[in-house]
């Protein structure tokens, strides 16, 4: 070994060393929780360990808001973030918790169900790291964009095939990671096993009768301006969008498939007595076709690419230049649980969720002027 | 999980030997080829990314 | 011309030069040309693109460095010579059998993990002291071995590309083995004729006897092949009893390594696996290059502009479109491939039979592995039968690949069909 290629191989370790320091501090950075600041009407934060011990002081562990209305009714729980790529999902269930009035019933708000996804963004996928918003007093809030499934860090390494243990489904190994194939959970599985498994004991100890889970899908994905729902849901999933194509929303309504499980709205459904439902809204920066990506993509839903491949018709959702801004990603869940709570409140008398101040697809969309959607009108419901 | 201590110290193992081997190349661009392979190894082995 | 396609040409125009020019390695070259096409496209030098679209490949490396400390092991130990004496001792009268029965060898692994590189590193040059002592050059080996490998991935029961091109339109993975099957063990058994037959027809016993080194057979005996046995029975443990937790290749690669020091010749190990790590170590450097160059086509927007380019080709041309374009972009990987271009391409193919599609384009994405400059099969079966250029294994193995791409074609034209039957 010569005295050159010692110092030449030191100043290459040396700068290694130096890029692995400087991106691991990035990359630490990112694991900081977003903080959110829910509505003077909060009765209760927990956490999700609260409901399955093992949970705790892990990076799946996440906090749950309480909101108790004046009246007793039903129990809801709405799940955002179980894909942390899809921003909609996240950004609907925090605004509904920054704006939200209980007035009769009980709902719980998981904003980051797969808390770990948070904490990490996808190799080669090349998302923002943050969405930033200026919210009704001027002030800057930012929001983490995550990766689809757990940081790989948090349930290391992935096995070669993911079984999925209820019923033997084989699934890419990666997916083993995916929250939302995993349930309804195991407590003595991997960490999104034992996360689906908390969730489960959460509807299962509270009673919850209604779940919302909050997606976003690629717009070249077939289940996308759609709900997804459980059999036993389809009464007042249907009156729910009718009530959503009569204002406007181009909404599909799909039953759950028998054979795909893992999922929210086949498990949940089957294995507890809530309602699930799923929503889906276009998003251009989780696509396939998209061209460069960045936090205006996110947030307009903006991309020439996504236009011509809808003129060729290779998408699911109609696609112009106008895109589909984040304003009216929210607003369309925002809408769909307004819409779909209160057709099972009506159906299911018994159990009656209602709750106001929640801005719906007029007021964060239709109502607007158009130069301030792609983020700037989201802001103004934020607190 | 024990499993994943047992990834961690493979990733010790095969990230020792690259450094090992960055000392004994003797062409500098082969040289910096394994101080590419150093940057994710010790991110991982570290478990922050 | 759009800024994606500027960008595009510069990154494959600074790499070239870097890679002929200026006679960097490839990974070296890949970097600058990914940082290049981050310049281009606005971005500066963006530091954690750049780390961040290496960690698609850290359990890929892992894989790699073990499955190559494994196979040293055998090397060192004798464990290769002793295997490949028993079979040609066993199999020698019928030659055309023993050919398909290796290459259902070289193929296990494969099938078992989903993994080219599994395959070749580890059956592959279980097997390559055998097809030598045949009489079979060189060459031909190795384009077995690759060819064994890349089918082997794709055959039943465990096929990545598939799951992954399956898991982007939620298609669950179910009813795939048998056009799996259809799909791979023909053109497995075909093309280990095609390449080995002429040279075993008349295989003369004596004189490959002569040749064999029997030292470790003589003096070891079963416990040769224990190594072995393990690597097998804990790479099949997890998939028949799926309670068992999955080791992982890594683990199963080692734990068999650590296995063979005890069971044959005296191993020196540090050495060994110092010079295992540094046989990988630039092809190691290739996939850190290659996740860079992704992470910065995603980012500048390429990849989604070769994506709509490949899908807006008029119908006619969609087939042919897809037989070039899945397996050139599979440089990067053919997991990579198969998620990227894969799925678009099976939705432009709805009217097709779902399954069956996949499985077909799985095959297609897996001759990635055999693009430069990945080529992960093809560099890896060079470097285990001892061919200097890899690319004479790819050249070769152009006609396995041409016909490939044609049988996964007309299984898709024809799946409507197929369906009924199988």
């Amino acid at each position: 070994m010569g005295k050159k290629n010692v110092i030449s191989a030191t100043i290459c370790l040396v700068a290694a060393l130096t890029i692995a320091t400087v991106t691991g501090k990035n990359f630490m950075d990112v694991k900081a929780p977003d903080t959110l600041h829910p509505s003077a009407n909060v009765t209760e934060t927990k956490m999700l360990s609260d409901y399955f011990g093992d949970l705790k002081g892990t990076n799946s562990d996440t906090p749950i808001y309480v909101f108790k209305g004046s009246k007793p009714g039903g129990s809801m729980l709405i799940l955002g973030g179980t894909h942390p790529n899809e921003p909609a999902g996240y950004l609907a269930a925090v605004a509904f918790l920054e704006n939200v009035k209980v007035d009769q019933g009980t709902v719980y708000v998981i904003p980051r169900a797969c808390n770990s996804g948070f904490t990490n963004n996808d190799a080669q996928e090349a998302s923002p790291q943050y969405l930033h918003f200026t919210n009704k007093n001027g002030q800057e809030r930012q929001f983490r964009y995550g990766s689809r499934a757990a940081n790989p860090v948090d349930q290391w390494p992935d096995p070669d095939v993911y079984i999925h243990a209820g019923s033997g489904q084989q699934l890419s190994g990666s997916e083993t990671r995916n929250l939302n194939r995993c349930y309804p959970g195991r407590p003595d599985g991997n960490l999104m096993e034992k996360t689906a498994y908390a969730i489960v004991q959460l509807i299962k100890n509270e009673g919850v009768d209604l779940t919302f889970d909050l997606h976003e899908s690629s717009p070249e994905y077939p289940v996308n301006d759609a709900t997804v729902a459980h059999e036993k849901c389809m009464d007042f999933a249907a009156e729910g969008m009718l009530e959503l194509q009569m204002e406007g929303i181009n909404m599909s309504l799909e039953p759950s498939p028998t054979n795909l499980h893992g999922l929210t709205h086949r498990e949940l459904g089957d294995y507890t007595n809530t309602y699930p439902i799923l929503m889906e809204a276009p998003n251009a920066s989780q696509g396939r076709l998209r061209g460069a990506t960045n936090e205006e993509m996110a947030l307009t839903g903006k991309d020439k690419f996504y236009v011509s491949a809808a003129k060729l018709g290779f998408v699911y959702v109609p696609y112009d230049e106008n895109g589909h801004p984040i304003e009216e990603r929210v607003g369309r869940h925002l809408q769909g649980i307004i819409e779909y709570t209160k057709a099972f409140s009506s159906i299911h008398s018994d159990k009656p969720v209602s709750f106001e101040n929640v801005p719906g697809y007029e007021e964060m969309f239709t109502d607007t002027d158009p130069s301030q959607l792609g983020g700037p009108h989201f802001g103004s419901f934020l607190n | 999980m024990i499993i994943t201590l047992i990834y961690r110290a493979i990733v010790a193992l095969v990230l020792i030997f690259t450094i090992w081997n960055l000392f004994t190349e003797k062409k500098v661009a082969l040289q910096a080829n394994a101080a590419l392979v150093v940057i994710p190894l010790i991110l991982r082995f570290l478990m922050i990314k | 011309m759009c800024i994606e396609l500027i960008i595009f040409i510069a990154m494959v125009a600074v790499f070239a030069a870097g890679c002929f020019w200026l006679k960097l390695p490839v990974s070296i070259s890949m970097v600058i040309s990914a940082i290049v096409g981050a310049l281009i496209g606005g971005q500066g030098i963006p530091i954690r693109h750049l780390v961040e679209g290496t960690f698609s490949y850290v359990d890929t490396i892992l894989v790699i460095a073990c499955a190559m400390i494994f196979m040293k092991v055998l090397q060192e130990n004798g464990s290769l010579d002793a295997l490949s004496c028993m079979i040609v001792e066993r199999f020698h009268k019928v030659p055309a059998l023993l050919l398909c029965l290796i290459m259902l060898v070289i193929m296990f692994p494969g099938m078992i993990t989903g993994s080219s590189t599994a395959a070749v590193l580890s059956a592959g040059s279980i097997m390559m002291p055998v097809l030598i002592l045949m009489g079979i050059p060189k060459l031909e080996t190795g384009c077995i071995i690759a060819m064994g490998g890349i089918l082997g991935m794709i055959a039943p029961p465990v096929n990545i590309p598939a799951m992954l091109i399956g898991g982007g339109v939620d298609l669950p993975y179910v009813g795939f083995e048998g056009p799996l099957a259809l799909l791979t063990f023909p053109l497995a058994f075909l093309f280990v004729l095609m390449f080995g037959f002429k040279y075993v027809k008349h295989l003369d016993y004596e004189a490959i006897r002569q040749k064999m080194n029997t030292e470790s057979r003589e003096k070891y005996g079963f416990r040769n092949y224990i190594p072995i046995l393990v690597c097998v029975f804990l790479m099949i443990l997890n998939k028949a009893v799926p309670a068992i937790p999955d080791l992982g290749m890594p683990l199963v690669f080692l734990i068999s390594a650590i296995v063979g020091l005890f069971t044959g010749k005296k191993v020196p190990v540090l050495k060994t696996a110092k010079e295992a790590i540094n046989t990988v170590l630039p092809v190691l450097g290739i996939l850190m290059g290659v996740g860079m160059f992704i992470q910065i086509m995603t980012l500048t927007g390429v990849r989604g502009f070769i994506v709509n380019v490949c899908l807006s080709i008029p119908d006619a041309w969609r087939y042919l479109a897809m037989a070039i374009s899945i397996p050139l972009f599979g440089a990067v990987s053919s997991y990579g491939a198969s998620s990227v271009l894969g799925v678009p391409f099976l939705l432009a193919f709805l009217a097709k039979n779902q399954v069956i599609t996949a499985a077909a384009i799985s095959l297609i994405a897996s001759l990635g592995d055999m693009m430069p400059p990945t080529a992960l099969a093809g560099i890896f079966a060079a470097q285990v039968v001892g061919v200097k250029k890899y690319t004479d294994i790819l050249k070769k193995c152009l006609v396995p690949a041409i016909i490939m791409l044609v049988w996964a074609t007309i299984i898709i034209v024809f799946s409507p069909q197929l369906a009924k039957i199988i």
